[in-house]
């Protein structure tokens, strides 16, 4: 849960863009150590944009974004690589000639620096990365033999073998199937108990994170909650947000109205 | 055949040969797998322009091909980089461009000059010593620096942007990799040519690409199938007395085709979708 030290992430009335499109518009929000934070919002509500700009690649065109206390426009690569970025599921090239293990290993070379080359110290991260994830079973196989959510095992892996304070997860169950999608949020919420990593995971799939998430941030281009998923979830903002009649079921699921009404 | 061996030209030819079969070969691994193929194309053009003008003005023109081809690669990087245009877009019209203004330079010279004929078909044949020490010496410091920067190489062929997230300096690696892929085409000019030396880099690392799934066993099975073919094509040139050039990309092409049909991956999505 969130500790009360200075937080890892800090956004300061932030406006991030490019010339005339402006994408995040005057966030303020703060995410402590140990925080599992879900992000949501429809398409184009800047869910992506706010990922990058954790990632130092994009900075504010407005107001201050800190990450680890340093501004994010001078973050240098070693800031990066403490955060293990799990980007959205591109279509992965099946003929890609890497291996499970080759593949995690890329999550050693940024810690690792220029110059540096892996030694077994290394190579023994990534395996116990694969361990974590339960793919250690795979680690000669090619990367594009495995199935989609194998898959993004291994990317969680490779995203683990950076040793990051961070977890930042950008849609990591689109395209899998429910069953999929359930155990790699599951594996997530494990390796933030487990590693007590700050995660910060961005989804369209509200109802399979709002009971595992300390907090939910509810963005379109500006924040528009963020809190307990209880105090988030509430049908009047939703409605506002996704501009159709969301409702909460008595167990709590979020769903459009008109299926609610059919059935 | 062996008393081909004996002769100094010969000797020099396949070293040379051996050189420039490893450092495309190497270099191509990363061009394959980031999806640079046109640019060795366009780089080669590029650097022959280098070479008519630098006969023209009594320039060195493998000094020329390095600063053409240098300034070719480092435009098109960057314009890929700020997203102003598709990568193949503006390598064609670099490509061309450069092209035009090589014809332009040969049009302007006043007597037929068939050394500069020699750079766009190649003849490793006719490698000098001197030469060969160029070849030797350039080879070290651009296999010295894929060796130096391996790891931020594959993990940039593989997802440039996740590599940047993850703490590597993946757009300096990027420029790196093209002024790689300039300097590899200017050293390979004179033995297989602006035309052919594009095969050489692309070749043996698309045969390398059907063998295996490793990273590593790929850039070996590349070197290896880039060394023979051009110590091959060397061989067959001589001893049929026709051109290394075609010699050696046929013979490598050869290779490629070998390779589709015997390849692991072919086989394993023909069991997929059966």
């Amino acid at each position: 849960m969130a500790s009360q030290s200075s937080p890892i992430i800090h956004f300061d009335h932030a406006t991030f863009g490019f010339p005339g499109v402006v994408a995040l518009d005057d966030i303020s929000l703060e995410i402590q150590s140990g925080e599992f934070v879900g992000v949501i919002g429809p398409n184009g509500s800047g869910k992506t944009t706010l990922c990058r700009a954790v990632l130092g690649l994009m900075a504010p065109l407005k107001g201050h974004l800190k990450i680890f206390d340093c501004a994010c426009d001078e973050l240098r690569c070693h800031h990066r690589a403490r955060i293990g970025y799990l980007p959205q599921k591109g279509v992965v090239d099946r003929n890609f000639p890497v291996t499970v293990l080759e593949t995690v290993m890329m999550g050693r070379y940024g810690t690792l620096g220029l110059f540096a080359r892996p030694a077994g110290k290394d190579r023994k991260i990534a395996l116990d990365a694969l361990a974590h994830v339960g793919m250690e079973g795979h680690r000669d196989s090619a990367l594009g033999h495995l199935s989609g959510g194998q898959q993004q095992r291994v990317f969680i892996a490779r995203a683990l073998a950076q040793q990051p304070d961070v977890l930042l997860l950008d849609e990591p169950t689109t395209g899998l199937d429910i069953t999929t999608q359930h155990n790699v949020v599951e594996l997530v919420q494990h390796l933030h108990e487990e590693l007590s990593l700050t995660v910060l995971l961005i989804t369209h799939d509200i109802n399979m994170i709002r009971s595992r998430v300390d907090r939910l941030v509810l963005l379109k281009t500006r924040l528009y909650a963020a809190g307990p998923p209880a105090d988030v979830l509430k049908p009047d903002i939703l409605s506002q947000v996704y501009g159709k009649d969301l409702v909460i079921t008595e167990k709590g699921l979020v769903i459009v109205e008109d299926y609610h009404h059919h059935h | 055949m062996l008393e081909l061996f004996t002769y100094d030209f010969m000797q020099r030819s396949l070293l040379a040969a051996a050189l420039v079969g490893a450092l495309c070969s190497t270099i191509g691994v990363f061009v394959v797998l980031r999806g640079l193929a046109f640019m060795g194309a366009g780089t080669a053009h590029a650097a022959f322009a280098g070479v008519a003008l630098g006969y023209l003005m009594g320039w060195p023109p493998l000094l020329m091909a390095i600063l053409f081809g240098l300034a070719t690669v480092w435009i098109t990087g960057w314009v890929e980089e700020k997203g102003r245009m598709k990568l193949d877009v503006s390598i064609g019209i670099l490509y061309t461009a450069t092209m035009a203004l090589a014809i332009l330079f040969i049009g302007l010279m006043k007597t037929y000059n068939a050394e500069v004929y020699g750079y766009l078909f190649g003849n490793v044949l006719a490698v000098t010593s001197e030469e060969l020490r160029t070849i030797a010496g350039l080879s070290i410091v651009v296999i010295g620096a894929i060796v130096l920067f391996s790891k931020e190489l594959y993990f940039i062929a593989f997802d440039q942007e996740m590599a940047e997230a993850s703490g590597v300096p993946a757009r300096r690696i990027f420029f790196l990799l093209l002024t790689l892929v300039a300097l590899t085409v200017v050293i390979s000019l004179k033995t297989v040519g602006a035309i052919l030396v594009f095969a050489m880099i692309l070749i043996p690392a698309s045969t390398a690409y059907q063998l295996t799934h490793s990273l590593s066993t790929l850039t070996w099975y590349s070197v290896l199938i880039g060394i023979t073919c051009s110590v091959g094509g060397v061989l067959i040139s001589s001893y049929w007395d026709i051109p290394s050039g075609p010699a050696i990309v046929l013979l490598a092409t050869l290779f490629f085709f070998a390779s589709v049909v015997l390849s692991p991956k072919r086989q394993h999505r023909a069991l997929a979708s059966s």
